[in-house]
């Protein structure tokens, strides 16, 4: 009778040694296994109760730092990638903002050739169109316009005449630009056909025509900007051309 | 022309013409219209509202002398002037 409750005290000894430093091997089986799982609560919640709740506040408390520190570090890396990409994005988009309002005198998107078609002049509102010539000072062409001012109303296409003399012994090829005052106006200021940009060649002492063809956008009156101008003045300036050279032609980007 | 690179300043951009550049009338085969333009527009103080008819006959000159691209005149914006002409009787072409 003996043998099994030594028997059985010796393993539970063995156990209580693997999981628990004080124990009591003389006492009975039911005792024994009351013990062991008294112990083993008390056990959990001594190693727990003393020194280890302000431990697990402060680990929590890490850990709340660790959670938030990443949080902001990917707000702004987030906000960092953000600015690159509106950077590459800002490109595009002032071109188009610049098209809407017509900033800088860029082209307003929609002005197409039909429109001469159906465009109904704006009767009320006269505009003054001044002529103005000039030339670059080596070129020896005689360069006026042959009338200084012409009132057009928007919506009509206007002729207007400059006149060209060569007065030298040799034939001179000039190539001309022109230019739109006030600058906004300009986008308003069409031009069906003209002599610019092309080299034109006048022989010695010849003397030519240069008509400009021109119209000025019916919305030029729907534009608050406009409401005040009055007065454009149309400026043309005509260069020597060397033979062979190509100037570049203005709008190929964003016209 | 500007050359200026102002942030924010106003610059002109020149735009080339819809229908290109005239080709120059050497010969002044032409030139009787014009004057006949140029006259209206001093008579009429500069008004150009006055004087299409005579710029209309000044660029049908120009077609007819292979100075200037044939179009139909609708599409140079005097489509009010052909149509009572039209009426009359009278065939543009």
């Amino acid at each position: 009778m003996l043998l099994p409750l030594l028997h059985h005290s010796v393993r539970c000894t063995q156990v209580f040694l693997t999981r628990c430093i004080r124990c009591d091997a003389q006492r009975t089986l039911h005792s024994q296994a009351e013990h062991f799982l008294q112990r083993r609560l008390p056990l959990r919640s001594h190693t727990q109760s003393r020194g280890t709740k302000s431990r697990s506040r402060k680990k929590s408390q890490e850990e709340e730092w660790k959670t938030r520190n990443k949080t902001v570090l990917t707000y702004i890396a987030a906000a960092g990638v953000g600015m690159i990409g509106l950077s590459y994005a800002a490109v595009p988009l002032y071109r188009l903002y610049c098209q809407a309002s017509g900033l800088g005198g860029t082209a307003v998107a929609g002005h197409d050739a039909e429109q001469v078609e159906t465009m109904k002049p704006v009767k009320e509102r006269i505009i003054k169109v001044t002529f103005n010539a000039d030339r670059h000072a080596s070129m020896q062409w005689n360069f006026k316009p042959q009338q200084t001012e012409i009132y057009v109303v928007p919506g009509e296409t206007a002729l207007a005449f400059y006149k060209a003399k060569n007065p030298t012994d040799k034939p001179i090829i000039g190539i001309s630009t022109y230019n739109v005052v006030p600058f906004d106006a300009g986008q308003y200021f069409n031009k069906i056909q003209c002599f610019c940009f092309e080299e034109q060649r006048l022989n010695p002492h010849e003397e030519v025509d240069m008509p400009v063809f021109f119209y000025i956008d019916p919305e030029f009156d729907e534009d608050p900007r406009m409401a005040r101008v009055d007065t454009i003045t149309l400026s043309y300036t005509f260069f020597e051309a060397k033979e062979g050279q190509k100037l570049p032609l203005p709008g190929y980007s964003y016209n | 022309m500007s050359t200026a690179m102002n942030f924010g300043s106003k610059s002109f951009k020149p735009r080339p013409p819809d229908k290109g550049s005239f080709p120059l009338d050497h010969f002044g085969e032409c030139k009787a219209f014009k004057e006949n333009f140029m006259k209206c527009l001093r008579e009429n103080s500069f008004d150009n509202s006055k004087c299409r008819l005579q710029s209309k006959d000044y660029l049908e000159c120009r077609m007819d002398h292979q100075l200037m691209a044939r179009e139909p005149l609708e599409k140079l914006g005097f489509k009010d002037l052909t149509d009572p002409s039209q009426a009359d009787g009278d065939v543009k072409p």
